[in-house]
């Protein structure tokens, strides 16, 4: 739309951008042709920032030659060639990058308001459970002690009849949270884009408190780039059950748990690594062979379920990622997790989000 | 008489709880948290323990994980008001894969109980 300040429309902005590659190209004095090229290059950038697309800024350059070629036939092109090509492949990259920085601004803005919505959908969640809790607790006093106070009333009596209709209005109520859990559960499960640093480091803050004093959590952040498709409950529970596995295999000695994230590259497409290693009681052949059974445990009574990592893998297959696992009998266990990188936060997620920034 | 354990940190269901089940004939004690049970296990050891699963001080499966640490294996139906939401909160689900004998959402009724508590002593 044009804007009362910046009356040319891209028509006669074209027009100024062939006079000044004109000038550039026939000015006797180097400066003027230099000054000719600049004013050509802030043009472009004008044009970018009024969202006009790189592609018409690139052909309107391209008209602007073929002007220049008709109205000069005997023009040498070489000349124009060194005196143009290069400034203006300055400029071209000039426009690319703001047309990049644009993008990305706006790429940004999109996950950000996706982090703010799963965030609050995350705290209905939370709320929702915490509810239904206590809610159930204080339904099942109700309906114990109506059923209690029945064995004190004669049968058929018009007591025994009212306690019915207390038990009925009580399991009313209890499908009621029944429905209003699955409500919030279906929002706060819907998958989006999820940085698994931040949510890593979220984790860590859980896991620290839960794990031994003498188990040594390491990891480094690298740069919050980590983005793929998630609900965040999923992604918290690989990184939880895997730590604890790892703490497991430590067991009562001192130990370190090792983590890192980083994006690679393989046959299947760009992904996003999780590695996750311990210097713990390591594992056989055998155990390893089975280590992603959902039943199969080494567990020494007590010595956790052994379910965590059943869990791990369903939960990776689901994300379409896939998991490996390297172990040496006294030395450590490492697993490797990779996740499809989500490369366009906004483009790929599904569209919960409402900000569709400008 | 078979003794059971009940472990509930909701005073108001606790009491309903072991009135409903020493009506059922059994001799009934109750504790509020997994810490108190194990104490209580030491000296009485009960033929069933009833649990809920989300309690202070100790939970139901950090309850259950000690038992099989210990190597008891006194029965256990767990119980719990809790749904699975999109915490990391331990539920009837955990419970059920660690081997308890059966497990009950609250609330339930006095049949599914007498049911309940029928199985896990078989």
């Amino acid at each position: 739309m044009p804007e009362p300040k910046a009356p040319q429309h891209t028509g006669e902005l074209g027009q100024r951008y062939t006079e000044l590659l004109h000038r550039a190209v026939f000015a006797k004095n180097p400066l003027v042709s230099e000054a000719a090229l600049a004013e050509a290059a802030d043009l472009g950038r004008t044009l970018i920032a009024r969202a006009v697309p790189l592609e018409e800024v690139g052909e309107l350059h391209h008209e602007a030659l073929i002007q220049l070629a008709h109205d000069h036939p005997d023009l040498p092109l070489s000349q124009v060639a060194g005196q143009i090509t290069a400034p203006l492949m300055e400029a071209y990259m000039a426009y690319s990058l703001a047309f990049r920085e644009q993008l990305e601004r706006r790429a940004e803005a999109i996950v950000n308001a996706r982090l703010e919505q799963s965030r609050r959908l995350e705290a209905i969640g939370t709320l929702a459970a915490g509810i239904a809790h206590d809610f159930n607790n204080i339904l099942g006093a109700i309906l114990g002690f109506s059923e209690l106070l029945g064995d004190e009333l004669p049968a058929d009596s018009a007591g025994r009849h009212h306690l019915a209709y207390i038990q009925q209005a009580s399991f009313r109520a209890r499908d009621l949270i029944a429905r209003m859990l699955t409500f919030a559960r279906a929002m706060a499960d819907t998958p989006s884009a999820v940085e698994l640093v931040s949510l890593t480091e979220e984790t860590f803050k859980l896991l620290r408190v839960s794990l031994p004093a003498t188990i040594q959590l390491a990891f480094a952040p690298p740069n919050r780039d980590a983005w793929v498709l998630a609900e965040p409950s999923q992604l918290q529970q690989i990184v939880m059950n895997l730590c604890i596995n790892a703490a497991d295999a430590i067991g009562d000695q001192p130990g370190s748990i090792q983590v890192a994230i980083q994006p690679i590259a393989t046959a299947a497409g760009a992904m996003i690594r999780l590695r996750v290693e311990d210097d713990g009681e390591g594992m056989n052949d055998e155990t390893l062979e089975r280590v992603f059974d959902p039943f199969f445990t080494t567990k020494a009574p007590g010595k956790g379920s052994g379910l965590g990592l059943s869990v791990v893998h369903g939960l990776v297959t689901k994300l379409q990622g896939t998991i490996e696992v390297e172990s040496t009998l006294g030395s450590g266990t490492r697993f490797l997790i990779d996740l499809p990188r989500l490369s366009h936060p906004d483009t790929t997620a599904p569209p919960t989000a409402t900000g569709e920034a400008p | 008489m078979t003794k059971i354990l009940i472990v509930d940190d909701d005073d108001l269901f606790r009491t309903m709880l072991v009135e409903m089940v020493r009506r059922e004939g059994y001799e009934v004690s109750a504790v509020s948290n997994g810490k108190e049970a194990l104490e209580h296990i030491e000296h009485d050891r009960p033929q069933l323990i009833i649990t809920d699963i989300l309690m202070p001080e100790m939970d139901g499966i950090e309850l259950i994980m000690e038992q099989n640490r210990r190597g008891n294996t006194i029965p256990v139906i767990a119980i719990s008001g809790g749904r699975r939401a999109i915490s990391l909160e331990f539920n009837l689900e955990s419970a059920e894969l660690m081997g308890v004998r059966a497990t009950l959402p609250k609330p339930f009724t006095r049949e599914q109980l007498r049911s309940a508590i029928t199985e896990a002593l078989q």
